[in-house]
């Protein structure tokens, strides 16, 4: 009997692995498994790191949740490219991605998941973390990315090439560096620092730098006075866009007071490309634009 | 009550008219969307003559429609049946906390525990209706509690809840956005799965609703005079109330908090019918299903492929009108 279930288990095997053509690889992602032939031609990606990792390996995606805004695609991959818009990147439109008669969908893990199975129903999808993703699991993203469209090979090159520029920007950094650095995104009403464990934070903590807001949590949101208390050496200001909080704090002696503020170390940093874009292109801008800012270079 | 006799309303018709709308309204409606398709094509399509558009329009507009018909029905009926039982024209799910409820329960759901699975949410939803239901018929089971102090109760409760909300957006802002859309309430991404959760609800809700018609005009005419005629008022009322929040958290577990529905249908309604139960509840579901309809057809149609929350239509729609309302109800009197 033995014998017998131990004959047919493997000639199962066999089967499935004779159906699966000679190119089609299994994605483990946030879901589970998906299986996906061929070399995908017809991308479509929800998220913006993702975009940033199909047209690292050369793939301009048919279809992108853009939010309506050509300009912030526009300044992620450098050049105006050729895409349909397939709304925004918490309801995307699934007619428009249906019509787009996709080949491989890239969705968010969390952002996507009650639509998921009707993104099956389109296209094989993998779903990976954007949203809540630290460094690592970018990296981790773009790898499974590379295998999902056949550029195994090209995928290791671009993350080679892509560690030797990070690690060329941290040899720039003074080795006798002991500020304190942090980022705060600036909102109309809020003021919100991200932590040693958020995505930025990670950025510098890779060039060397120590964060001034060590917490598990990536964001902390802060007053004027708590803010005051953390004092940070280096303070990078995301602002959204229009007025904001800290047009407001600039007129108060507290604001005055801060050791960045009177150290003259507040510096902007580019919303899109610090806190939304989390892709490999937009953390080598984010760390040459430290580097930039802090010292000339 | 004497000059809305006197000027003849024709019930029966109105609701007749209001349900060939509803229909006419499906169709175009099929239509509209981040693909524009035709009426004709949407007959040959539905007829199974051509099937260039099958996929569209089985997979993401037909369940849509089925959804908003439902839910739009769902809330009016629920809030028919409040404004009859507090005798309260400003009642309404809105109103009594029903949604303030579920809508806390979503909140933390989505706040709190992003990673749980897709089905957590309609039904937890559901359980923070429930919860304020329990609350307000344990208020209302006090005997002799007048019906306005019942309205108070539940607008007490929703701003419990309301205040839970504010500090789960403060002290978990993780996807505040996708928490405001539910809020807002909204049909996408909705599918067949949704119709197949909602759908039974429904089909045991309506008949219930129907069986309690008749009573409803009871209610309205006063406790005492519904206890002289044989009936127990807070029974009756504690029957009708618990009916009208398993039809509005039923819907808002589904497409989320969706305003102003279950306000207005019945007012609406009311001016064409009269107040008569018979009549005046199933034009307001009709109603209510239109308006939900309109609203997500143009949040589809407006800026594809961006879509528009139904929510905030049905709130730019119905804002508007009902301060017309109230004025033509102030000119009345």
């Amino acid at each position: 009997c033995l014998i017998v279930s131990g004959c047919s288990s493997s000639q199962n095997n066999n089967g499935s692995g004779k159906s699966e053509s000679k190119d089609s690889r299994v994605i483990h992602d946030e879901e589970g498994k998906t299986t996906v032939s061929g070399t995908p031609k017809r991308v479509v990606v929800l998220e913006l790191s993702f975009l940033d990792a199909v047209h690292n390996l050369g793939i301009t995606p048919v279809g992108i949740a853009d939010d309506n805004k050509k300009d912030m695609i526009k300044k992620l991959v450098g050049s105006s490219i050729d895409y349909t818009s397939v709304g925004t990147r918490s309801e995307p439109n699934l007619e428009v991605i249906s019509s787009l008669k996709p080949d491989l969908i890239i969705a968010d893990a969390e952002r996507h998941k009650n639509i998921y199975k009707q993104l099956k129903k389109i296209a094989p999808t993998i779903e990976l973390k954007s949203r809540e993703a630290t460094y690592d699991e970018t990296i981790d993203s773009f790898t499974t990315i590379a295998k999902a469209l056949n550029k195994e090979d090209e995928g290791k090159e671009k993350l080679a090439e892509h560690k030797k520029v990070i690690n060329d920007l941290k040899a720039e950094l003074p080795k006798d560096e002991n500020r304190n650095i942090v980022l705060g995104v600036a909102r109309a009403d809020s003021f919100q620092l991200h932590t040693s464990s958020s995505y930025d934070g990670e950025i510098f903590k890779m060039l060397g730098f120590t964060h001034a807001v060590k917490s598990d949590n990536a964001y902390q949101e802060v007053s004027l006075e708590q803010l005051s208390k953390i004092d940070p050496d280096i303070l990078f200001i995301s602002a959204n866009e229009g007025k904001t909080i800290v047009d407001e704090w600039k007129t108060n002696p507290l604001w005055k007071n801060l050791k960045a503020v009177k150290n003259g170390q507040v510096y902007d940093a580019d919303r899109d490309t610090w806190t939304r874009f989390r892709g490999i292109k937009s953390s080598e801008t984010s760390a040459k634009d430290v580097l930039k800012k802090v010292y000339n270079k | 009550m004497k000059k809305t006799t006197r000027k003849q309303k024709r019930p029966l018709l109105a609701i007749l008219i209001l349900a060939v709308i509803l229909i006419v309204l499906s169709v175009i409606s099929i239509g509209i969307g981040a693909l524009y398709i035709s009426p004709d094509a949407v007959v040959t399509n539905l007829l199974g003559l051509d099937h260039s558009f099958e996929f569209i329009i089985q997979q993401y507009r037909l369940p849509r429609i089925i959804l908003a018909i439902l839910a739009g029905a769902g809330l009016a009926a629920a809030g028919a049946i409040l404004q009859g039982v507090i005798r309260n024209p400003l009642a309404s799910p809105d109103v009594v906390g029903i949604s303030k409820g579920s809508g806390l329960a979503a909140m933390a759901v989505i706040l709190i525990f992003p990673e749980s699975p897709v089905y957590v949410l309609p039904f937890s939803a559901f359980a923070g209706a429930a919860i304020i239901a329990v609350l307000l018929l344990m208020i209302a089971r006090k005997k002799s509690i007048q019906p306005s102090s019942l309205a108070l109760s539940g607008i007490a409760l929703g701003a419990v809840c309301h205040a839970g909300m504010q500090y789960m957006m403060v002290k978990f802002p993780g996807d505040v956005n996708a928490a405001l859309i539910w809020l807002t309430g909204s049909l996408w991404g909705r599918n067949w799965e949704e119709v197949k959760l909602l759908a039974p609800w429904l089909l045991i809700l309506f008949p219930i609703v129907c069986i309690l018609i008749p009573k409803l005009d009871l209610m309205s005419l006063g406790d005492e005079l519904a206890q002289g005629l044989g009936e127990n008022a807070n029974r009756l009322r504690f029957i009708l109330i618990f009916t009208a929040v398993a039809l509005a958290g039923s819907c808002v577990a589904v497409v989320g908090s969706i305003g102003f529905i279950g306000l207005l249908a019945p007012h609406i309604a009311r001016r064409l019918t009269g107040e008569k139960a018979k009549y005046l509840l199933p034009a307001s579901a009709l109603i209510g299903a239109i308006i939900l309809l309109i609203a997500d057809t143009l949040g589809r149609g407006i800026m594809p492929p961006v879509e528009i929350p139904a929510g905030i239509l049905t709130a730019v729609i119905g804002a508007p009108y009902f301060l017309y309302l109230l004025k033509f109800e102030a000119r009345k009197q």
